[in-house]
Order: C-alpha cells, then sequence, then structure tokens
C-alpha cells in the first residue's frame, strides 16, 4: 500500500516522514549510511577499490602509464580521474557520450583531488622534461543511490593509498626506459580528503538537513544530486559546493560543517583499518 | 558598515533586439552577455508538469565545448533554478544563453550576475534576485575581496558565493583551493555584506531603464 501511495502522492509520502522525524529508510536526519570498503579487488588494475556506501556502490581502479611531462610545466606528472555514470546503476541514465551530470560530477571530483593536494604532483616526476607517471583514476558506479561524490572520493583515496609506484631508470644518453616492477614504492598521500553531501529540504519554519541522501531523498529536495558537499582535509577545507535545493541559512552551514568533521574521523577509521587489513593478507 | 570596494560595474540593458530580454554586464575588464527565451513551447520529453524547465548554454570565448563549461552551466542553471517562480509557467522551456566576451577573472561570477539581470529583464517571475561575490585568500593568508586576475591566479584558495535578495542566505557557494573554518565564514560573511552594492547596482540599472521607457 505505502509503495501505491508514495508512487500517488510522492511528495506528501515524503512528508509524511520527515514530519514524524525520520527519513523513508528509517534514519534520522543526521545518520549517515555504513561505509564498507574492499581493497584490491581487481586484479589487473595497479590499485583498485570497491566502496559502498548505502546502496551506492563506486569501483575505482588505477592503471599506470608513462609519459612526457608538458612543456610549460616540465617537473610535474598527471593525475587524471574520471566519473562514469552507465545506465547499469540507473534508471536516470541514458546509454550513449557521457551526460552533463556525469561530467559534472567528474569535474567535482578531479577538483577536490587536485585542490587537496593530497598527491604531490612533483613526486609522480621521474625525470624532469623527460619522463613522468600518468595516473588514471577510473571510477564507475554501479549502483546509484545517491550521495555519488562520498563514495567517489573514498574509493578514489583508498585505490591511491594502496598505489606504489614501480622503479623506473632512464638512461639520458639512449633515451631507454627500465621499468622495474619487482621493486615497488609506496606512492604518498598527504591527508584524507573527506567528502560528505547533503540535502537540503524546503520545510517551513525551517529547512531540514539530511545528511547522506539517497536518491530518492534527492530527487524530492530538488533534482539529481547533492545539494551540499562539505569536504574536508586535516583541518582544512577543500571545497565546499553548494547547487540548488533550498537556501542555507548560517546556523545550518554550522551544522553542516560539524558534521561533515565527524564523518571525516569515522571514514579515517574505516580506510585506514581496512588497508591495514589488507597487508595482514 | 564597512566600506566595500567592487570592480566597476557597467550594464546594458536589452541588448539584443531579438531575445525576450538581454544584458550586457562587465565587472572590472570582464565582459559577459546573456540572452534569455522564454517561457516557450519545448520537446515533450523535456517537460516537467509541475516547473519551468531551464537550460543554461555557456559558451566559452574559445567555442570549444569542454567539462568545465558543463560545470559551469551546471552552477548557472541551479543557482537561476531557485531565483526563478518555475511554477507559474508549467510545462514550459526558458532558455538562458550566456556567452563569454572577455576574462580577466571573476568570469563566473559576472556571468550569474549577468544571468540575473537578463531574466529580470526578461520579466520572468522571479523568487528573488540573486548576487555572486568572489573573495580569495592571498599568500599571507588575508582575504580580499572580488580580486583582480592576477590576485586570483596567485591566491591559495578561491571562493565564490551567490546571495539571494530577500534574506541574503546562501543560495549557491563554490570554492577552490584549501582553506581554514575561520576564513570561510569570514568570507562568507563579507561577501554577504557586499552583495548590498551588488543589489543596489541593479535597482539602479533598472530604475534607469524604466525611466527610458
Amino acid at each position: 500500500m505505502t509503495e501505491v501511495y508514495k508512487h500517488i502522492h510522492p511528495s506528501k509520502y515524503f512528508n509524511d516522514y520527515i514530519n514524524q522525524d525520520v527519513r523513508p529508510d528509517g534514519r534520522d536526519f543526521d545518520q549517515q549510511r555504513d561505509v564498507i570498503i574492499n581493497i584490491n579487488g581487481i586484479t589487473s588494475a595497479d590499485a583498485s577499490a570497491i566502496v559502498k556506501c548505502g546502496n551506492t556502490t563506486v569501483v575505482c581502479g588505477i592503471k599506470l602509464e608513462l609519459a612526457r611531462p608538458k612543456a610549460e610545466e616540465p617537473d610535474i606528472g598527471f593525475l587524471i580521474s574520471n566519473v562514469e555514470l552507465l545506465p547499469l546503476c540507473s534508471s536516470k541514465f541514458r546509454p550513449g557520450p557521457p551526460s552533463d551530470y556525469a561530467q559534472v560530477i567528474s569535474n567535482i571530483v578531479s577538483d577536490i583531488v587536485i585542490n587537496s593536494k593530497c598527491v604531490d604532483l612533483k613526486d609522480l616526476c621521474v625525470v624532469t622534461d623527460k619522463l613522468a607517471w600518468v595516473i588514471y583514476c577510473d571510477l564507475v558506479c554501479l549502483d546509484y543511490d545517491g550521495s555519488i561524490v562520498d563514495a567517489c572520493i573514498i574509493a578514489l583515496i583508498t585505490s591511491l593509498k594502496t598505489l606504489s609506484l614501480p622503479t623506473v631508470t632512464y638512461d639520458n644518453e639512449t633515451e631507454e626506459v627500465k621499468v622495474d616492477t619487482g621493486v615497488k614504492i609506496p606512492l604518498q598521500v598527504h591527508g584524507l580528503p573527506v567528502a560528505t553531501s547533503f540535502g537540503i529540504y524546503h520545510k517551513l519554519p525551517r529547512n531540514i538537513i539530511l545528511a547522506d541522501p539517497s536518491a530518492y531523498e534527492e530527487e524530492m529536495c530538488g533534482g539529481i544530486g547533492a545539494n551540499l558537499i562539505v569536504c574536508w582535509n586535516k583541518g582544512l577545507f577543500c571545497g565546499i559546493q553548494k547547487f540548488g535545493g533550498c537556501n542555507l541559512s548560517t546556523e545550518d552551514e554550522k551544522r553542516t560543517i560539524s558534521l561533515a568533521k565527524q564523518r571525516c574521523k569515522l571514514v579515517e577509521q574505516v580506510i585506514e583499518t581496512c588497508i591495514k587489513n589488507g597487508e595482514v593478507k | 558598515m564597512q566600506d566595500f570596494k567592487l570592480k566597476p560595474m557597467k550594464c546594458e540593458l536589452n541588448y539584443l533586439s531579438k531575445s525576450d530580454g538581454s544584458a550586457i554586464l562587465s565587472q572590472g575588464d570582464t565582459v559577459v552577455l546573456a540572452s534569455v527565451n522564454g517561457p516557450m513551447d519545448i520537446k515533450t520529453v523535456n517537460q516537467s508538469i509541475e516547473k519551468a524547465t531551464l537550460e543554461v548554454l555557456f559558451c566559452s570565448k574559445e567555442g570549444k565545448p569542454s567539462v568545465a563549461d558543463r560545470y559551469k552551466e551546471n552552477i548557472i542553471r541551479h543557482t537561476c533554478e531557485t531565483a526563478i517562480l518555475g511554477c507559474l509557467y508549467p510545462r514550459t522551456g526558458i532558455t538562458l544563453t550566456i556567452q563569454e566576451l572577455e576574462n580577466y577573472g571573476g568570469l563566473l561570477t559576472c556571468a550569474v550576475n549577468c544571468a540575473c539581470l537578463a531574466l529580470i529583464n526578461s520579466g520572468v517571475g522571479m523568487r528573488h534576485a540573486v548576487a555572486a561575490l568572489s573573495c580569495c585568500v592571498d599568500g599571507a593568508g588575508e582575504l580580499v575581496l572580488e580580486p583582480t586576475h592576477a590576485q586570483a591566479t596567485a591566491a591559495r584558495a578561491r571562493l565564490h558565493f551567490v546571495f539571494d535578495s530577500r534574506e541574503k542566505s546562501l543560495v549557491t557557494g563554490f570554492t577552490e583551493g584549501t582553506f581554514s573554518e575561520g576564513t570561510y565564514e569570514e568570507a562568507l560573511a563579507r561577501c554577504r555584506a557586499a552583495s548590498d552594492l551588488v543589489f543596489a547596482f541593479y535597482r539602479d540599472i533598472v530604475s534607469n531603464y524604466c525611466h527610458v521607457i
């Protein structure tokens, strides 16, 4: 019966839950979904991670390549991330070239990673002006159930943390490149950016902040995608994005920031435990 | 209120003869042209029974579409969607086209302001006007309101905010670089206070324009 009601009166159905101070999936407004991480699931990739935040599932695979650095910046390497939202993950996405939304998410994710400076691109340079590492981070969403940026960032950072670069010797005269995959050096990852998404639901007398919204909640808060994404990295913000949804008051903003900080600690523990367990195996 | 200085703004409404509303706005040396058409008929797939569909097209100076342009379109679309009273025009479409003419920093804030002026000019029903402002944190950690191009490129972080005209609450915000919580709050407060100047400018332009009619 409730399923029918949900389809006939979508906004009233949602409102009834909110009036009872609970969300349709039984969570409190501030409560986030559980995070599950699995590392090195893809053996053909140089590093990989599978992350589940509630139902949202993202797989990240990292491939390494060698290339010549740009002439303008001869001493830095490349970190390229791309997010794919295939029709597999939700009925909202159609086959064909990447949708506008996928491009926006790709842009947000790569902005957060670059802004947080968690990877010093100078570390990726092997020989100035001759040889540098290119880290291709491909993120594929398997199941889209809201807060996609959070899951993407966790997957990406976990993979980067488990990534090791093979040693490379470059002969200046013959320009010969030798890659020794036997000796690998772990990539230095400074800090640990964690993104937290929020939905802002319009309700009088004051708006409701929903932490870690599901796809259905995002829809109710004004369309696809979270309204507010706060990214916190070791005492500094590396991105606060607010798009659409209801307007944000000062006190709500303070609450979201403190929630983002709490979540950052939690996610950090999850990632560290996961990597430690992976090493034991 | 502190004495804020924004870049000199110049604007002309109804710059284009064939669109329903248009505006050309210069903030400092950055110039943007915006045109609004609608509410008009659109394809059935894009129609929404609840509100007007807003389509935003951002044309950069180079003319080549890129992922960064999609991101800009997304920001402008979300901002304008909250400003427009879309529920007045169900099953219709409103098209907003923005052409970058000159970019000397602060392009996106200028584009948002220009879009707002074009929407006002088109006569589309609006909840509130919006004002975009930017702020940057220089090497010494000092905040600079409405930075010049050189200041913005050298800055540690750039923060952009869009406020509504009624309650001055945050409509849209996006940032680049890293910054502390204190800096964020101060930047937000400063931009919020300075948004009054932008709204005063809007009022000036619109009242001047009304006199001409």
